[in-house]
């Protein structure tokens, strides 16, 4: 009993930061039914800015992952501005692919700055650890899953209560009416870039810290995203991030139990089951256009 | 050849003399270059394969495959396990190579291949995925991440063909193979159908085209053509590892096809010699080959969405060489006459519910040869749902349609549509690239089996066949005074042809019954008066009409019957002037839009 609920509070870790990346990845999704696809490539970038931040820096990681956050929304930014709004009225896929073209761009430039070996954030507060019965809880755990749900939070009350939040969630919703109401489309979809690169640069900071990070890691993680949407419902965020956690444990669970190989490929299964369980796919929608 | 090009034999020619040309500078080069040249040449028609398969699904099919460097890898491992290990010759290991990805291709195209979009594309990314750890972790069988070495050359009835030109020659003959396939399978009729299926689906299949068959046959071929090209690749380097399938494969597939161009034999040349010489050329920005990767990638699709290829043919096509095709002569069709008053449509309970929302709660109907029903109703009672399912295009939750005795309750929409259900759309989204006698022909040929890659290996979806085809679309664009537009591109007609097209398109396809959903919206009095004309003819002529109109004073004299939906349930149903009196017509409906008639 007590290795299950150590190997689930680690899961439920691992799934906090994964629910940051799947929550921007649906932000984006939303707001421009396209794919960003260097959403992966982000938290990778999120990584290793916080790893360059803290040899510059001597400060501990609660304190570098502002600065992480607002430099990741810069680069949120330029994919918006690159990738994005030149393909704004063409297929979705064209994004698509422009989003590949820029993961390979961040892959490769991380290789060239910091070349192949792992590298490791700071820890946000400290390396310590307190037991709560017989289960170990690092503080490194419990402040991924503090500042995921606190990010989390801060994302909902932003969308909820705010006159900016608003606006984001009207233009994600129906862009010809948001701007027929007088509301800056594009500024709101550049915002929106903004928050999920902020979003996956802080996950990245986070997971960095214990897993490393490495210039080829955002191609596992985009699919976790993609999976955690899968689970969570299309376009839902309470949804992708429900499924980003149970994916953390999951895979933590069966990495356990089996190798972190079978985690991996059981879950490409699952992806694979869903998808196969939707006998109308998502036709229903392309239909329901003309309606 | 057509006597035009019998006549100017040098046309025939110009198209090709590029070509000779290339051939022929690839032969010299080949003479003069060293074993490491050659091996580069090999390589880089490896990639002219591969990218060549990828252009069926990703360029002709529009479906966006991330499983193209798995099946690249796959070839190749079946050719360093079956060569390497159980010592089977070329001819042994070659077509098998290209069948195992293709048979695997066909298992997990039932699951994957209806997604649209990014959908598709994330779920073969996770296929891939999957055969990449099976690749690293299959333990002795594929030499985990190490691979296996000891791949054997290619040995042809007991010559070893010798590395350097011999084998360079090879691969390049396989290259032309595989580029003479491309162009027979796609340079007819059935190619056209492919533009069709990337620009609309929903069009595709109004006009008989089935979607599911152009993209699984997209899907495999494309799959066959990467186990290709993977298992000429194993033979060129002589070890095989999990680096054949890594996401970089699939990253540079992707970016030869979309800068060479997608849907051009001459795209796949230039993309994929362009990309593998380029590192070769630059030899000082080593290693950063996969950054001018990615940087041109990203220009590419933003500055030339259709390729070099696509820019070139583009830009010589505004120049004004490509001359514009002659007209056929229209095809003499008889006039179809069939008996009024039988019963045609009998539909029976049908409904529907999309999430918790009723959108159709048991529609019953018939309507009889001869004759037009109006359907009306308040906006969101079901109009356009109760069309959906009649023709296909929505499955139904419960019901039956039954067309003259037959039922059409298991059929998919494009089956219905060839099986004599027609049926308008209010917004079609047409390729620009077709002209409208294109689309109209593509629907005359959906009805004969000169349509597909078989019919196009067979040769029957171009030459005098097609002529055919489109001197019976000329018939009916003529039938309904369109013919004046038969050269225009289908997506930039004006409003008051559009219509008259969009019939010819469905009275090509021979139908019983016509669909039509709001065609007088856009049309001054006049032009709303040759409609009703028009549609008063169909029904001489036996068909069936079911017509949804806003447009009282446009609907209510020309049709026979008028059905009254408010939401999802018929209300009423009778003759237009009865209607318009019923009072509970009057109370859902015409009662709130005053002033309607």
């Amino acid at each position: 009993m007590t290795a299950f609920l150590q190997l689930a509070f680690n899961g439920l870790a691992l799934g906090a930061a994964y629910a940051l990346v799947a929550l921007g990845f649906v932000l984006v999704l939303n707001a421009t039914s396209a794919v960003n696809f260097a959403q992966g490539d982000l938290v990778m970038a999120g990584g290793y800015g916080a790893a360059a931040l803290a040899a510059l820096l001597p400060l501990p990681g609660l304190a570098l992952l502002p600065l992480v956050m607002a430099a990741m929304a810069v680069l949120g930014l330029a994919v918006a501005a690159l990738a994005y709004f030149p393909l704004m009225r063409r297929p979705a896929s064209s994004v698509f692919i422009s989003t590949i073209a820029v993961g390979l761009l961040l892959q490769n430039g991380a290789l060239h700055l910091f070349g192949p070996e792992p590298r490791a954030a700071p820890p946000v507060l400290g390396g310590g650890q307190m037991h709560l019965g017989h289960v170990v809880l690092s503080y490194q755990s419990l402040a991924i899953v503090v500042i995921a749900a606190a990010l989390v939070a801060g994302q909902r009350w932003l969308f909820a209560h705010t006159q900016l939040g608003r606006r984001m969630r009207a233009t994600a919703q129906d862009r010809e009416m948001a701007a027929a109401l007088g509301i800056p489309v594009r500024t709101m979809i550049a915002l929106t870039f903004a928050l999920a690169a902020a979003l996956a640069g802080a996950s990245g900071a986070l997971l960095s810290n214990q897993f490393f990070v490495t210039p080829t890691e955002g191609g596992a993680l985009i699919l976790k995203a993609y999976i955690a949407v899968v689970i969570g419902g299309w376009g839902s965020l309470e949804g992708a991030v429900l499924g980003a956690l149970l994916i953390g444990v999951f895979e933590t669970l069966v990495a356990a139990w089996f190798d972190y190989i079978t985690a991996e490929a059981l879950l490409y299964g699952v992806l694979l089951l869903i998808l196969l369980g939707r006998p109308q796919g998502f036709y229903g929608e392309a239909a329901g256009r003309r309606a | 050849m057509t006597s035009a090009a019998l006549a100017q034999p040098w046309r025939g020619l110009g198209a090709r003399a590029p070509w000779a040309i290339a051939a022929l500078a690839l032969i010299a080069y080949a003479g003069f270059a060293s074993p490491y040249e050659l091996r580069v040449l090999a390589f880089a028609g490896t990639q002219v394969v591969l990218v060549l398969g990828y252009q069926f699904i990703f360029g002709h099919a529009g479906a966006l495959s991330l499983a193209q460097g798995a099946f690249f890898g796959i070839g190749a491992y079946v050719t360093a396990v079956l060569g390497g290990r159980y010592g089977l010759g070329f001819l042994g290991t070659f077509p098998l190579s290209i069948l195992i990805p293709l048979a695997l291709a066909a298992i997990v195209a039932a699951p994957v291949l209806r997604l649209a979009s990014h959908y598709f594309a994330l779920a073969t990314l996770g296929l891939a995925q999957l055969a990449l750890l099976a690749a690293v972790n299959g333990g002795e069988f594929t030499g985990g991440a190490l691979g296996l070495t000891g791949v054997p050359g290619i040995v042809l009835l007991g010559w070893t063909v010798p590395r350097g030109i011999a084998f360079a020659a090879v691969v390049w003959l396989v290259v032309a193979a595989g580029a003479w396939l491309s162009l027979r399978l796609t340079r007819g009729l059935t190619g056209r159908a492919y533009a069709v299926l990337r620009g609309d689906p929903l069009a595709a299949s109004a006009i008989g085209l089935s979607e599911q068959h152009l993209r699984l046959a997209a899907f495999l071929l494309s799959a066959g053509y990467a186990g290709a090209a993977g298992a000429l690749d194993a033979h060129i380097l002589g070890v095989v590892s999990s680096e054949t399938m890594a996401f970089s494969v699939m990253v540079a597939c992707l970016a030869m096809t979309v800068i060479g161009g997608s849907t051009r034999l001459a795209g796949a040349f230039i993309g994929a010699l362009l990309l593998t010489y380029l590192p070769e050329w630059l030899r000082s920005l080593e290693g950063y080959s996969l950054l001018a990767y990615g940087a041109a990638l990203l220009l590419a699709i933003v500055l030339a969405p259709s390729g070099i290829a696509g820019a070139v043919a583009g830009t010589i096509a505004a120049l004004g060489r490509v001359r514009r095709p002659v007209l056929p002569a229209p095809a003499e069709l008889p006039e179809p006459q069939g008996p009024s008053g039988l019963p045609l449509l009998v539909v029976r309970g049908l409904a529907k519910r999309f999430g918790g929302i009723e959108a159709l709660k048991g529609v019953d109907l018939t309507i009889d040869r001869g004759e037009i029903l109006g359907v009306i109703g308040p906006n969101g009672s079901g109009k356009t749902t109760l069309a959906n399912l009649v023709s296909g295009f929505v499955r139904p939750d419960g019901g039956t349609v039954i067309l003259a005795g037959q039922s059409l309750t298991p059929l998919g929409a494009s089956a219905i549509a060839r099986a004599g259900i027609g049926r308008s759309f209010q917004h079609p989204a047409l390729p620009p690239e077709l002209s409208v006698l294109e689309m109209v022909a593509l629907a005359r040929a959906s009805l004969s089996d000169d349509l597909g890659f078989r019919a196009a290996l067979a040769g029957r979806d171009r030459g005098d066949r097609r002529e055919r085809h489109e001197a019976e679309a000329l018939h009916f664009l003529q039938v309904l005074d369109a013919d004046g537009y038969a050269r225009y591109p289908c997506n930039a007609l004006p409003y008051r042809a559009a219509w008259r097209v969009e019939i010819a398109r469905i009275l090509a396809l021979e139908p019983k019954l016509v669909i039509l959903d709001e065609p007088a919206a856009g049309l001054n009095e006049a032009e709303q008066g040759e409609l009703a004309r028009s549609l008063r003819r169909l029904a001489r002529r036996g068909l069936g009409l079911l017509v949804i109109e806003h447009n009282m004073p446009f609907l209510l004299p020309v049709a026979d019957r008028v059905m009254v939906l408010d939401e999802g349930r018929v209300i009423a149903s009778g003759k237009p002037e009865d209607i318009r009196r019923n009072p509970a017509v009057v109370a859902a409906y015409l009662g709130r839009r005053a002033g309607m008639s």
